[in-house]
């Protein structure tokens, strides 16, 4: 860690493991690799089903799984001040010093850094989605991310796309925002030791097959390109509304044999799905940046990708075509002519190379350095950052903080801060000086009565 | 011989520990005496009965009305003290095992016994409600899906919580009896 002090980060999104994706599975590594680098990382996140509680993850990971139940896609009803009394308890009893929220669409992550700033304490924001500006949803969802980010410390995005989509919605300094890019678990996703033989060439597409990803693009492609290249085989992996349209495509032109539909994949079986192609295919009409990508170069797999988003700052060896059935089609003709000068191996080494967790874990450590050097500034000063956010906006945004304010000075009277017990850091190895923890592990360990 | 050891604001912890031929080793967790509380469950049963004699002498008549508020206001106040827990104790008995007792401020006591072999362990949680987090001492028993909560509507500080929970591990560990290779 070097000069850089131990952080005690709160990590706080509506997604997070047992839900799977990119969100969550960003949390998830991220925070093991700040454990790794000496820091106390806890996770917040609401209840799913009957895992409600307190639960440790590898390494130590301690998440708080509260119990608000979410009321639409997986995000927690929004209460405004109703997540603050348990937000302000797990601050207080972990010894946090900064909390990171985690995605735009989630209230819980609004929440807790609308509360958190309120409290005194520095926030770090991540936005890990492109989104729009016309339509009725991004516009309040635009004007509810104005409100959070007006009092944030410092934001990262996931690419430069994402960092100017970010700031253009916000209108959160550039200076502000930083980029780090997600990264992949390259020990995970190696290329097969032999590549499949054969004349076959083999495409695979791994995503959700609803519009945004682009799947009624693949209803199009498919036929085109398996007419163009008898040899061509196609392997489909992933589940959603759109499914029901690739089987329909693939009844009607007679290409059982040719496209395979394997349904939902599980993460642990993506990559035996890669190896076991030679072209990955992703037609997302829209990404901020896409780790599906990585994952197939990882695995020595050519990508071919609609060039949307981000996906262009992902590494050099893309084909990249325009969200058009057409085009898509000669980038895919270009890719199988040139897939004989692919070696997968070397392919691996460069995203080995390019992308890792750690270096992703080192450059957040730098942005919560900076954020923790962020100066104190009092309710006052920062009502006039929410001021600015608009005519009625600024008005209404001030008076939410200001009673927010008021709610927090009322905890603190009924429920003061030394009344909350701070829980002793729980070590995985035993160790002689545990102070405190003493009580905890020693209590709580078979081998107690050595 | 009973030792006041550990206590806070809201919560008195104290052992009793009986040594002789018949060892009982207590853990009592007391609730002081909540007087705000009393305080309000005595005024809105006062107001109840002031209400009620007002509307009799503006009704000019002693009848049902000032009756029922009696009994209403008595009720309250007996419901009240019926359900007000005084102390919740762990009396831990060596060799057998573990009886939990919940002490009511109406004198009644409830019991709960759970034998030595049935306890796999004691375990300090944390539980995590909507609006808060808190500690409580649970132990794991064969067959039993879910946690046994040692004190059930006390929520004390895990300090005061410690030492039972010691002396369950020593109960356990020590007194335990071992069943032979044969018999698993």
């Amino acid at each position: 860690m070097g000069d850089s002090k131990r952080h005690r980060i709160l990590m706080v999104s509506d997604f997070f493991y047992p839900n799977f994706g990119g969100v969550e599975n960003h949390i998830y590594l991220l925070s093991q690799c700040l454990l790794k680098l000496g820091h106390k990382v806890v996770v917040m996140t609401h209840a799913y089903g009957n895992r409600s509680g307190v639960r440790y993850m590898t390494g130590g990971l301690k998440v708080y799984y509260v119990p608000w139940k979410p009321f639409l896609l997986q995000n927690t009803l929004p209460t405004f001040y109703g997540t603050l009394p348990i937000i302000r308890t797990i601050l207080i009893r972990e010894q946090i010093s900064l909390v990171h929220g985690h995605q735009a669409f989630s209230t819980l992550c609004h929440e807790a850094l609308m509360h958190a700033r309120t409290m005194g304490y520095k926030v770090v924001f991540t936005d890990h989605s492109l989104y729009g500006f016309a339509d009725v949803g991004s516009i309040h969802m635009n004007k509810v991310l104005q409100f959070t980010l007006a009092d944030v410390s410092q934001a990262i995005c996931v690419s430069h796309t994402s960092k100017e989509n970010t700031v253009l919605r916000s209108g959160l300094p550039p200076e502000k925002v930083y980029v780090i890019p997600n990264a992949v678990d390259t020990a995970m996703f190696k290329p097969a030791a032999e590549r499949p033989s054969g004349n076959e060439i083999t495409i695979v597409v791994i995503s959700r097959l609803v519009y945004r990803k682009g799947a009624d693009l693949l209803v199009e492609v498919i036929p085109e390109v398996c007419r163009m290249y008898p040899n061509v085989r196609f392997i489909v992996g992933g589940d959603g509304p759109k499914r029901v349209r690739l089987e329909e495509m693939r009844e009607k032109h007679s290409l059982q044999d040719r496209v395979e539909m394997l349904g939902a994949v599980p993460h642990a079986q993506v990559r035996s799905v890669l190896i076991s192609g030679h072209i990955f295919l992703n037609s997302s009409l829209t990404e901020a940046f896409c780790i599906a990508i990585l994952e197939a170069a990882s695995c020595g797999l050519l990508t071919v990708s609609t060039r949307v988003g981000g996906v262009p700052e992902a590494y050099d060896m893309i084909v990249l075509a325009e969200p058009d059935p057409t085009d898509m089609v000669q980038a895919i003709k270009k890719a199988i002519s040139i897939l004989p000068m692919i070696d997968p191996q070397d392919m691996h080494n460069r995203m080995k190379k390019l992308y890792d967790w750690h270096d992703v874990a080192k450059r957040t450590e730098i942005v919560y350095d900076r954020a923790l050097k962020c100066s104190n500034q009092s309710l006052l000063e920062r009502l006039s950052r929410y001021l600015a956010c608009g005519a009625w906006a600024g008005k209404l945004f001030c008076l939410v903080m200001i009673i927010d304010f008021l709610l927090w000075r009322l905890l603190q009277l009924w429920k003061p801060a030394e009344d909350i017990e701070v829980v002793p850091d729980i070590v995985l190895s035993l160790d002689e000086d545990r102070g405190m923890s003493q009580d905890f592990q020693a209590f709580n360990e078979d081998h107690s009565l050595r | 011989m009973t030792k006041i050891q550990l206590a806070n604001l809201q919560y008195l912890y104290k052992r009793d520990d009986w040594e002789g031929p018949h060892p009982l080793d207590t853990h009592h967790i007391v609730i002081q005496w909540n007087s705000a509380r009393i305080f309000l469950v005595h005024l809105f049963a006062l107001l109840l009965f002031i209400n009620a004699i007002y509307l009799c002498l503006l009704n000019g008549t002693l009848g049902t009305i000032f009756l029922l508020s009696m009994l209403s206001s008595a009720c309250l106040v007996k419901s009240y003290y019926g359900t007000l827990i005084e102390k919740e104790s762990v009396v831990i008995i060596p060799s057998l095992g573990v009886q939990l007792k919940a002490h009511y401020w109406s004198g009644r006591v409830v019991r709960s016994f759970i034998p030595i072999d049935k306890i796999l362990k004691p375990v300090l949680n944390e539980n995590v409600t909507p609006f808060t987090c808190y500690w409580s001492l649970v132990l794991l028993v064969c067959g039993k899906k879910e946690l046994i909560l040692a004190f059930k509507v006390v929520k004390p500080p895990v300090k005061l919580l410690v030492p039972s929970g010691r002396h369950c591990v020593v109960l356990l560990i020590v007194e335990k009896p071992q069943i032979p290779a044969e018999d698993k």
